[in-house]
């Protein structure tokens, strides 16, 4: 897989704090990439090097396998964390301008952008103002002026924050259907139920620095599935057995935490023996949790 | 790059020419141009008709004959002048009474007059600030004593006539080494007008771009545009497409001076054309390159300004720091028009903030070593320049600050950073 993102063991800080230190992370063709960590951890820092707003103080950042040039950004998408539009200015002229900014045709732009609103269920907003138009769909339209110009790799910083749930699930299937079309989009969050869903890798920043990254699979493998469900009829006894460190007993379902390195099979066998085992699910932790455990009681996301 | 340039510039010029404030001020300012000049022509039209019926009252009857001869063969004299002398208090009141009832514009009061001098000379009318009448009455009273000395001493009336007539004086200017004829009164007009719409389009504009600068830091557009463009590109795209709308705007303006300047209701009045008004075809020239230079370098100000500060508001707070060297310069008006070749005048003319309008009003007046012409513009056009590269740096970082105003030393650190 070709590799479109590189950063290598790169810090930025400012006057007072260290927004991100020796961060190294790599986002391929093809793929989509979830940057994680609570409010303040260094996400938005992060991406602003790869789209050169900022500079880094040290380590390198690689754009389609070049070092960072300036121009690479014409092949790029950004969708920053604070929306902004023109208030007064119309919707087409406003996404035809940053079209040609991005050096399509003027009339390619308009073309594409009255295709990409018709399919975000907004073509009525063409010809109205910013300024008439609500905050959803205000942020629809910017989320197309990121994606005019077919960019290769898309960067979107919170880009489902304070959208209700049906336009994030069409947001979302959008970027599915970028992604399955070789686009490679890197988005940062702090909602894991969402990269659970959507990312192939996830790189988890807190305090500026990465606790957790790698493909998705891979993170969650590395930690245990000590979670137990177990759906019953009948007696209740095999909650004392030793391998539970905790459970919760509702009518017929009990949800269960096992030990560290604790045997579910004998606590399946042992509960098989008194009762009628209509479910016994052993459970991955979710991202959530991990994200929990890494983290620690310092998220205040 | 050019062409992120251009397309900043056309985006700035097109949404601005569309506005409707761009409509509204287009039309309402000549609109108001035409007032004041009306209004101005009330004032001149004032003191050439002169005032309408006065009084004089006086204890003694030969001044008042003599103030009363000068007002009549004064260069404006009053409609009609009637004479209470020797007055009574009864006079005095019933004065007092026309006064107010707008019988007379007002009262000549000369009282306790020995050895022919008047120890009270009081101008009574109907407003608290009669300059015109003030100085028309303070002319015919000296006037006045002239004459009743004169007649003392034995000097015919023909003589006394003869000895205090009005004298017009006629005013010639200095152009191109030689002395022409000029109204000083119409020359002055002319380039303080043209001032005027250096200033106010300065104004205007300057702050616009603030606005339009704060407006992409506080919609954080800004992020998305520099994302693709340097802010090289952004400032001088910016200052471009405002400076075209200017343009655009100047030249209706202008066209419509010159239509107006050239109409049938201006030859009625004694214009005929721009030369009429006293602007020369290089006055014009020079104009024009000063109000470019001028726009750009307080526009490159006013957007590096704009990114130090947060929101909307505070622009009005900075609009004064803005604008102070062009109050200062328009103070200077008057001394550099009477001194163009003072050392105070050269000095100024060539400080970059003040040459667009001390440098053109200097021209105006008297024009100045071709070197020193050279040289102003050349300051001119290197500030502009030095003011747009230091407000591309400050707008690089400073719309990345969040929130607080940037203090001074913060900016400075800003510049090193980018």
């Amino acid at each position: 897989m070709e590799v479109l993102v590189e950063l290598e063991q790169v810090s930025k800080s400012y006057e007072e704090k260290t927004a991100v230190r020796n961060l190294t992370l790599k986002i391929e063709a093809g793929s989509m990439f979830g940057l994680l960590g609570p409010n303040g951890a260094g996400k938005t820092s992060t991406i602003r090097m790869i789209v050169g707003i900022t500079l880094p103080d040290s380590g390198k950042v690689t754009l389609f396998n070049k070092p960072w040039t300036a121009s690479a950004l014409q092949r790029v998408g950004y969708l920053p964390e604070e929306r902004g539009l023109y208030k007064k200015m119309k919707i087409l002229d406003q996404l035809v301008f940053l079209g040609e900014l991005h050096g399509l045709g003027a009339s390619e732009a308009g073309r594409r952008a009255k295709t990409w609103c018709e399919r975000l269920q907004i073509g009525e907003t063409l010809q109205k103002r910013t300024e008439e138009l609500s905050k959803g769909m205000q942020q629809k339209i910017q989320f197309i002026s990121t994606l005019l110009h077919d960019p290769e790799l898309i960067i979107m910083d919170e880009p489902f924050s304070g959208l209700d749930p049906v336009n994030t699930i069409l947001l979302q299937d959008t970027l599915l259907e970028l992604r399955k079309q070789g686009n490679a989009i890197l988005f940062s969050t702090h909602r894991m139920d969402q990269v659970e869903k959507l990312c192939d890798s996830i790189c988890l920043i807190n305090r500026g620095e990465a606790v957790l990254s790698g493909g998705m699979r891979e993170v969650k493998s590395r930690y245990e599935r000590n979670h137990v469900i177990i759906h019953y009829e009948g007696e209740d006894g095999f909650l004392s057995h030793p391998a539970i460190a905790e459970s919760k007993n509702y009518a017929g379902h009990a949800e269960i935490r096992l030990k560290p390195h604790a045997d579910a099979q004998d606590l399946l066998r042992t509960a098989a023996a008194t009762s009628t085992i209509t479910k016994f699910e052993l459970v991955e932790p979710s991202l959530e949790e991990i994200f929990i455990e890494t983290v620690g009681g310092h998220a205040d996301a | 790059m050019l062409k992120n340039t251009l397309l900043i510039a056309k985006r700035e010029y097109v949404e601005r020419v569309r506005s409707k404030v761009f409509r509204i001020t287009t039309a309402l300012v000549p609109i108001g141009m035409a007032g004041m000049a009306y209004l101005g022509s009330m004032g001149t039209h004032r003191i050439e008709q002169g005032l309408d019926q006065v009084a004089i009252v006086s204890n003694s009857p030969e001044l008042a004959q003599q103030v009363e001869a000068a007002l009549l063969s004064s260069q404006h004299p009053p409609r009609g002048v009637e004479v209470y002398a020797p007055a009574t208090p009864a006079d005095v009141a019933r004065a007092n009474h026309e006064v107010e009832t707008h019988q007379i514009s007002g009262y000549l009061k000369l009282m306790d007059v020995s050895g022919g001098i008047p120890q009270e000379a009081t101008w009574v009318s109907g407003s608290s600030t009669d300059f015109v009448g003030q100085a028309v009455m303070a002319n015919a009273v000296t006037n006045g004593l002239v004459r009743q000395e004169l007649l003392a001493h034995g000097i015919s009336d023909e003589q006394v006539q003869a000895l205090t007539r009005h004298v017009n004086i006629e005013t010639m200017q200095v152009k191109n080494g030689q002395a022409v004829t000029g109204n000083a009164g119409r020359s002055f007009a002319g380039a303080y007008a043209l001032i005027l719409v250096l200033y106010g389009a300065v104004l205007i504009y300057g702050i616009n771009i603030a606005r339009s600068v704060v407006e992409e830091k506080t919609s954080r557009i800004f992020e998305v545009l520099l994302s693709t463009a340097s802010a090289d590109d952004l400032m001088l795209g910016k200052l471009l497409g405002v400076g075209a709308t200017g343009l655009t705007q100047m030249a209706i303006w202008a066209g419509l001076l010159v239509v107006a300047a050239g109409s049938q209701i201006a030859a009625a009045h004694g214009i005929h054309g721009l030369e009429s008004l006293g602007i020369t075809r290089p006055e014009l020239i020079f104009f024009g390159v000063f109000f470019l230079l001028g726009f750009f370098l307080y526009s490159a100000l006013a957007a590096a300004l704009g990114s130090t500060v947060s929101g909307e508001q505070e622009v009005q707070q900075f609009s004064f720091i803005l604008i102070s060297p062009l109050v200062i310069s328009v103070f200077m008006l008057p001394y550099v028009l009477g001194n163009p070749s003072s050392t105070t005048s050269v000095v100024l003319s060539l400080l970059p903030p003040f040459t667009p309008i001390i440098m053109y009003m200097r021209i105006c007046a008297q024009m100045p070593p071709y070197w020193q012409v050279l040289l102003a513009v050349a300051l001119l056009g290197a500030s502009v320049l030095g003011m747009v590269w230091l407000a591309a740096r400050i707008y690089r970082v400073g719309v990345l600050m969040y929130g607080k105003r940037a203090t001074v030393p913060e900016m400075l650190r800003w510049l090193r950073y980018s």
